[in-house]
């Protein structure tokens, strides 16, 4: 091999290992199960374990169903939200009115999104109407949608407040697809409680600026930001896989296709 | 015995220009297929960290809004391989006429286009690398460094060529000022 070869490899060598080096790593991140047991096992001598909770301070998450319980009738105190259960992957904090398909699915799918994201109404618009038909309908995934609206768009949060309240009263379906629908003419006014006006009828929308002007929904958007937080969820939308222990957080939007063709990789999954 | 070639100004330069240019294009190609996402193994986990990276691309080239959605693909889908080939090629230096004018035009078409952006203030991810960076002022006077540094580059690599190789040719070289 030339000088010039060996120089060329060895710059692409450096370049690559130290981007894997500052990047969060090359395997599928560990569940949040197991994250969590680690966090709440206690040591032995019976005392809650002080490093490890450390280690994740960010959402306490339950891991038994009495814990589940607890912090359910915790979450109850600061949102009027619905009961919080566990799916088969041991997702905790899942507001059944913001999820689809059946809870017992293989695969989890934890979408964190952002209702002003472009490419999270792609990600709507095109790939997950198709996923529930596909897969959520016939009880292959469980999607559920979390909120992470993000710093930099104006409306976001405000967006992000009209969901939740709509979830509350079971419209989150409406609510979600003309958000998505109408981003760009929202996006500019900043009339959030127009367009969701659009899509609820007048008893319904009062239900809903209640609970906005309520002000109780902002933990619960908080809630889901700091457990994408754990996930690293650095941009949106992520999507975050569970399956059979494993959990693969993605950034980015995603074909179809390409969806398609994972899911069932990771159903054929031994 | 061989003799090395004399360093200087423009020879410094060209040396520069590829360290720099042909690094940053391999990586720039390659953090767009892998990164942000780097779940490398099993295989079928990789071809969708893969396919994910470039539809995110993809739609950080849509986003602004210079050509259509199925183009925009076309392109996500080529130009990191492209980015690859042609930083390796400036690192090797073979054929280096060719491919620094290349890169030169590559360059000079970026920093176009991000200018453009700016101009308009699009709030956009720039799309430089794989991970989101958002296209600020900073952007564009990063890309017009590369810019001009590709151009003098090429413009030195010209003018060397014009001169007998000291590695290449010594010998014809002194039969030359013999003569």
């Amino acid at each position: 091999m030339s000088r010039r070869a060996l120089l060329a490899l060895a710059v692409v060598l450096a370049f690559l290992g130290g981007r894997l080096l500052l990047s969060r790593g090359v395997h599928p991140a560990p569940t949040v199960r197991a994250r969590t047991d680690r966090a709440t096992q206690p040591s032995s001598s019976g005392e809650p374990n002080p490093s490890a909770s450390d280690a994740h301070p960010t959402p306490a998450l339950p891991t038994t169903p009495a814990a589940t319980r607890e912090a359910s009738a915790a979450s109850e105190s600061a949102t009027p939200a619905t009961p919080v259960p566990q799916d088969a992957n041991g997702i905790p904090d899942v507001d059944p009115h913001k999820a689809f398909g059946s809870k017992s699915a293989p695969i989890s799918m934890e979408v964190f999104s952002d209702f002003q994201c472009p490419a999270c109404k792609t990600l709507f618009m095109t790939t997950n109407r198709q996923l529930l038909e596909s897969y959520v309908s016939t009880g292959k995934v469980y999607l559920i949608h979390r909120d992470f609206p993000l710093p930099m768009h104006a409306h976001s949060v405000v967006a992000a407040r009209y969901g939740r309240a709509a979830a509350q009263i079971g419209k989150f379906e409406q609510v979600e697809q003309v958000l998505f629908q109408n981003q760009e003419k929202w996006e500019q006014t900043g009339d959030v409680d127009g367009t969701v006006a659009g899509a609820l009828s007048a008893a319904e929308m009062a239900k809903v600026r209640a609970l906005v002007k309520g002000g109780t929904l902002d933990a619960a958007i908080d809630k889901d930001r700091k457990l994408g937080q754990m996930y690293n969820v650095s941009q949106t939308p992520t999507t975050v896989f569970h399956c059979k222990g494993q959990t693969y957080p993605y950034g980015g939007a995603m074909s179809f296709d390409t969806l398609k063709q994972f899911l069932d990789q990771l159903l054929s999954q031994k | 015995m061989m003799q090395s070639s004399p360093l200087n100004f423009r020879r410094a330069v060209i040396w520069i220009g590829r360290l720099v240019l042909g690094g940053i294009f391999v990586y720039a190609g390659i953090s767009k297929l892998i990164f942000p996402n780097t779940h490398l193994w099993p295989m079928f986990v990789l071809r969708f960290s893969i396919s994910v990276n470039l539809s995110s691309f993809a739609q950080q080239v849509e986003s602004y809004k210079i050509i259509s959605p199925e183009a925009s693909q076309m392109v996500a889908h080529i130009l990191p391989f492209v980015e690859i080939a042609l930083g390796l090629l400036l690192l090797i230096g073979w054929r280096l006429r060719i491919w620094a004018t290349a890169i030169t035009g590559i360059m000079v078409g970026f920093l176009a286009v991000v200018t453009r952006a700016y101009l308009l203030h699009m709030d956009i991810n720039c799309g430089c690398f794989g991970t989101p960076e958002k296209l600020t002022g900073w952007t564009v006077v990063r890309d017009s460094a590369f810019a001009a540094l590709a151009l003098v580059m090429t413009i030195f690599v010209f003018l060397e060529a014009r001169q007998p190789h000291p590695w290449s040719a010594p010998e014809k070289a002194s039969l030359i000022s013999d003569h």
